[in-house]
């Protein structure tokens, strides 16, 4: 495809124009590709470099350092206490100590079983305990544990390899430092820097060791779980679970087996309806938002802070309380229902038709949406230079016109990134689905008891906590994982805030 | 008070961009140095690598004998006034100029003495009756002059100023260029001031550094960067509205000099014509300059006479700038004193009119065409690049 | 102007007024009402069970009194939520501060791969992890009657991913302020605390108003770690248990009760400190 340069592109009418960047938008398709492969390869390669480098000291450092270096390549932090530096040295010494005790004593065992994850189940003996014949249950390997703990010694393992490092390379630092004639950091001033030069150590310290704990290796375990066969069966510690590969994802392809709710099937399905609630959720509230937070801008509007105040009014109120109400209000013997039949109507299955509950949870969304969107776009309205409008007016644009051309083009810029991670936050938006509708009206040609208005999250958490399903909930989980990352990516670098941040400024 | 000196200092971006080119000077105890050039040439970075806000890539920097390059800023002795004045906004402007001195450690600064050293200050400044108020509630002038203040209630060694007067209105930074004058007679301590103004530099300097993408142009007093540009880029840069240069035939006829710009024939004589047969300057062609003051208006034709016709006029009050078209269409810039002008002479110098002018040789700058380097005054310095050193010395 | 020759421009303008305002009055009857609703709920002593109808027949505090009472469980968890609620504001808070703080002042050599990590970990749906976390805290002996203790812990340990927001508060605090204390002897802790905290306030408000706020409404691993032991429930939890299937008829009203004495508190905060929370909201939207 031919590139235009900017004189040609201007010669072009509006339809013209728009066909050119939609071409455009296409064509650039495989080169983002090709720059995220690029991108990759050369992550890799710095990760190769990094590794290569690391063996290359290892072995350099060795040759050319003094004896205390050597001995710190077997007692860490040898080299560091000889030549004064008491702090760092006794650190690294402290862990080491602790990373042995902790492989001898407890990760190895666990770490020597990752491979099998367990091969003894439980047993159910008889043992007789005076005289009199009891079952007990003895229990063996606990896959659990075994997967947990491996993990855990493997992230021990991979930080004790890094530090042992950074020792080995402290020793040859201060080598180069004496041979320099220069003073080694002091313990005072290693102690100084932590509130000031080193200041971001310290304040990351705890955030890090929290997330690592609590995020990252937890995520690692139910990634690793998805590739093994743990579900109701398999629950340890009374039973043990095993690897079986990519098994678990295969199931995905399984389209139809026979009549029965097949998983592959339910998949397509709730990711469909997933990607439609948070286009409909998303956008419904982001014009209807910045509708209202336009009308109470309008000039001649009295009471703007009254109008305000009641929206932000209904934030405050936690969403479990103000759902959970709505939901009744809606159901079957609920209080609209309730009026309708008063009024001489029908009943309507607000919770019971799959089409009237989709339609129910996006026009409840509304409700609960509008209030923040009004509150994001208020602030961004006002921002919007007013001698834009001034000229426009001058030029002769009308209302329509006036919003078209400026408002939204100015709102849509600003809010890109936002609107990005509000439609990867409505793919996730668990509260209104599960307080609404619980994932129903469930279906029994749905897998694992998936309802008609069930986001992927809500069957991961229903797959989880009613069916104990792991491997599965865990599949979803990588699943919605890869979703994600692939709509941020692509969205991410096609909007304009992202690139051309003076556009508007 | 301290001597600061700078050796090779080098500054580079995430190991590509130079910032800064092999930067060396010596500043004596008390001096006030100028760093100007035009934005990007590197000036405020280099000021940045004193102050210790910007790691030193290369080189050594040296306060009071002391190299500094890996102490923090705090352990430098060093105050500063950013160009945005940087007052902490939560703070009155009594803590904003107290803040400094309630961290000094030792000794810890008893309160009255704080309240004595801040007061003082204030008063020097003119702003005792805003020290209850906040920042924002000060007009811009005043609160430079409490960034100002906040720097000087500190014994510090180095008084480093960034354009802190970039952010005023022309008025107010004239009266405040004033203020800093008498200033720097009370604080009497080593001033490094950046700025991109050649005027701040030239009045308020001892010595001026002219700085061009990462490299020192020129280190001089106001009177020898005025007077003796090294280069182009200094005699363009140094001086308002910026010298005429022109490229134009030196020619030699025995022992005299003479260049033919435009058409004409202009004998180089007196000083600068002696200088040219001491340098025993090649002739052929070059780059001359005349600064707009330094051209004369002939009164009538002839063959030192260039003829050229009135383009605009600008009235600046007490003079005239004439911008003047020659027959070749180069633009010059003549600058006409009105005081001595009848009424007469001045209905001429309007535009449309045909002016005829010439050029005094003591006027005259000579620059090389390819180098740009003044032809007379050009010494073999390591002022441009590293690999010329070497064989100049 | 020819387009509406019949109309002044100030007839057309006051007719435009005149409908946005009923329209505003209709938005705010939509979204108060269902809010009036519950209130009037909770007074509607004649029966426990949801009805058809709006106004109570019959007006009392029984369903309060009823959560009051000792043979109920809602005081413990409102204690439970309060004393959650309580801690994460304090931990959260400072977990976000130091990381927003560092990533948005310091250039170490990490930082760009820590935000990526951090970036990537957030596109993991939150849930994903509950049963490992479960296992954990159970190690620790922090579920069921202790789950106060593991969703504290929780709620705190990763909290430091939910930076955004305050970075970029702290991102709009010029630079030259920390280099000028820096300059004037401070050292980056004086900084952090001398300059940053002082001038944040803004966000810290925020960051403290919506950490406090989350546990009011944190339900799903709530229940989860809680499970089957209603002294460790907080009042998310023990609301909704009081709406499934078989206790709806009981305890529809005491949740309408419970629902105002849980808001009640959490508007009033909210309201005072409204200001924080807009600014806070819009910020972090514009910066994505």
């Amino acid at each position: 495809m031919k590139r235009l340069d900017s004189l040609e592109y201007l010669r072009l009418n509006k339809w013209q124009r728009f066909v050119y960047k939609i071409t455009l938008f296409f064509v650039s398709i495989p080169g983002f590709f090709k720059n995220v492969g690029i991108k990759i390869g050369l992550f890799f390669k710095k990760i190769g470099l990094g590794i290569a480098n690391f063996f290359k000291n290892i072995v350099l450092y060795f040759i050319h350092g003094d004896w205390k270096t050597k001995v710190s390549y077997v007692v860490m932090g040898f080299g560091s206490i000889a030549r004064g530096q008491w702090l760092r040295g006794l650190l690294f010494l402290a862990l080491e100590v602790v990373f042995i005790l902790y492989i001898v004593f407890f990760g190895g065992q666990y770490l020597a079983q990752l491979g099998t994850l367990g091969t003894k189940a439980a047993v159910i003996e008889t043992v007789v305990i005076g005289g009199i014949e009891v079952t007990v249950t003895k229990y063996y390997d606990n896959s659990f544990k075994i997967l947990l703990y491996g993990v855990l010694s493997i992230f021990f393992i991979i930080a004790i390899l890094y530090t042992w490092y950074l020792n080995i390379k402290q020793n040859h630092i201060s080598e180069q430092i004496i041979k320099e004639r220069k003073k080694l950091v002091s313990t005072k001033d290693d102690l100084r820097a932590l509130v000031d030069e080193d200041f971001y150590k310290t304040m990351l310290s705890l955030p890090a060791i929290g997330i690592t704990v609590f995020t990252i290796l937890p995520i690692v375990f139910m990634v690793l779980v998805a590739f093994t066969n743990f579900d109701k069966n398999h629950q340890p510690p009374q039973n043990l679970f095993g690897w079986v590969g990519l098994t678990n994802f295969n199931q995905l392809f399984t389209w139809n087996t026979g009549g029965g709710a097949s998983f592959g099937g339910t998949f397509g399905e709730i990711l469909l309806w997933t990607l439609i609630w948070a286009f409909f959720a998303t956008f419904t509230n982001y014009f209807l938002g910045m509708m209202v937070a336009m009308l109470i801008n309008k000039k001649g509007i009295r009471l703007k802070k009254l109008w305000r105040t009641i929206l932000v009014f209904s934030i405050a109120i936690p969403q479990f309380i103000s759902l959970l109400y709505v939901s009744k209000m809606f159901s079957a013997d609920g209080f609209i229902n309730g009026l309708i039949m008063n009024m001489g109507g029908q009943r309507i299955p607000f919770w019971t038709n799959q089409w009237y509950a989709r339609v129910t949870v996006i026009i409840i969304n509304i409700w609960i949406g509008i209030p923040y969107l009004m509150l994001i776009t208020t602030g961004i309205l006002m921002n919007i230079p007013a001698d834009l409008y001034e000229s426009a007016k001058i030029d002769g644009a009308s209302p329509a016109q006036q919003y078209f051309k400026i408002t939204l083009p100015y709102m849509l810029f600003i809010t890109g990134p936002y609107l990005l991670t509000s439609f990867t936050g409505n793919m996730n938006n668990f509260n209104v689905i599960f307080l609404l509708t619980g994932g129903g009206p469930t279906d029994i040609n749905l897998y694992g008891g998936a309802g008609h208005t069930d986001l992927l999250i809500t069957w991961l958490y229903s797959l989880t906590v009613d069916d104990t399903n792991y491997k599965l909930a865990a599949v979803i989980g990588i699943l919605i994982f890869i979703v994600v990352a692939l709509l941020s990516t692509i969205v991410y670098n096609v909007i304009p805030s992202t690139k051309n941040e003076e556009d508007f400024q | 008070m301290a001597t600061v000196k700078l050796t090779n200092v080098k500054k580079i971006y995430q190991g590509k961009v130079t910032a800064v080119h092999d930067f060396n000077l010596d500043i004596a105890d008390k001096e006030f140095v100028v760093f100007v050039g035009p934005s990007g040439c590197g000036k405020s970075t280099t000021l940045r690598m004193v102050a210790g806000l910007e790691d030193i890539s290369e080189g050594t920097v040296e306060i009071d004998g002391v190299v500094v390059n890996d102490l923090q800023p705090r352990d430098r002795g060093v105050s500063m006034v950013f160009q945005n004045y940087a007052l902490y906004p939560h703070l009155t402007v009594y803590e904003n100029m107290a803040f400094p001195l309630r961290l000094q450690k030792h000794p810890r600064m008893s309160n009255d003495e704080i309240y004595e050293r801040v007061t003082s200050a204030a008063k020097i400044l003119g702003i005792t009756q805003y020290l209850t108020r906040k920042p924002k509630a000060l007009s811009g002038g005043q609160r430079q002059r409490v960034a100002i203040g906040r720097a000087m209630v500190r014994d510090s060694k180095v008084f480093l100023m960034d354009e802190p007067l970039s952010n005023l209105d022309a008025k107010l930074r004239n009266q405040m260029r004033a203020e800093i004058i008498l200033l720097r007679k009370k604080i009497d301590t080593t001033f490094i001031y950046v700025t991109h103004d050649q005027t701040e530099a030239m009045t308020l300097g001892d010595r001026i550094v002219i700085m061009k993408d990462g490299f020192i142009m020129q280190v001089g007093t106001p009177a020898e960067v005025f007077d003796t540009p090294d280069n182009l880029f200094v005699a363009e840069f140094i001086g308002a509205p910026k010298m005429n240069t022109f490229k134009c035939e030196l020619l030699r006829e025995g022992d005299k000099y003479f260049v033919a710009p435009f058409g004409a024939k202009i004998e180089v004589d007196g000083e600068k014509g002696k200088l040219l047969r001491e340098k025993d300057v090649v002739p052929g062609e070059i780059i001359l300059g005349v600064r707009p003051e330094h051209v004369a208006i002939a009164s009538r034709p002839g063959p030192t006479a260039i003829p050229t016709t009135i383009l605009v006029n600008e009235m600046m009050g007490f003079e005239y700038h004439l911008h003047v078209l020659t027959e070749d269409g180069t633009e010059l810039i003549v600058r006409v004193p009105t005081l001595n002008l009848n009424d007469e002479e001045r209905a001429k110098l309007v535009a449309g009119e045909p002016l005829y002018i010439t050029f005094e040789g003591k006027a005259m700058h000579f620059f090389d065409v390819e180098s740009e380097y003044n032809l007379i005054y050009h010494e073999e310095q390591p002022v441009e690049g590293e690999e010329i050193i070497e064989d100049a010395e | 102007m020819a387009r509406k020759p019949s109309m002044g421009l100030k007839a057309s303008r006051a007719i435009g007024n005149t409908f946005g305002h009923i329209l505003l009055v209709l938005i705010s009857i939509i979204w108060i009402a269902p809010f009036v609703f519950i209130v009037l709920q909770s007074l509607r002593v004649e029966t426990t069970a949801q009805v058809g109808y709006l106004l109570p027949k019959k007006i009392g505090f029984d369903n309060f009194m009823f959560l009051f009472s000792p043979d109920c469980n809602f005081m413990t968890w409102y204690f439970n939520t309060f004393i959650i609620s309580l801690a994460v504001a304090v931990l959260q808070t400072i977990m976000i501060l130091m990381m927003a703080y560092t990533l948005s002042r310091f250039r170490f050599k990490s930082r760009k791969a820590l935000m990526n990590i951090m970036l990537i970990l957030g596109m993991f749906p939150g849930f994903l992890t509950m049963v490992v976390l479960y296992q954990v805290l159970k190690l620790l002996n922090l579920t069921q009657g202790n789950a106060v203790g593991g969703l504290i812990l929780v709620s705190v340990a990763s909290s430091g991913m939910g930076y955004y927001v305050c970075k970029g508060f702290f991102d709009t605090i010029p630079k030259s302020l920390d280099e000028a204390a820096r300059v004037d002897g401070a050292t980056r802790f004086q900084v952090f605390y001398k300059i940053i905290m002082p001038l944040a306030k803004p966000i810290i408000i925020y960051t403290i108003l919506t950490a406090f706020m989350g546990p009011w409404g944190d339900f799903i691993f709530a229940r989860y770690i809680a499970f089957g032991e209603p002294s460790g429930y907080n009042v998310a939890v023990g609301l909704w248990s009081w709406l499934t299937q078989d206790q709806i008829n009981n305890h529809y009203t005491h949740f309408c009760a419970g629902g105002v004495l849980v808001a009640v508190p959490v508007i009033v905060l909210f309201m005072f400190l409204q200001k924080y929370y807009v600014e806070g909201v819009t910020g972090g939207a514009v910066k994505g």
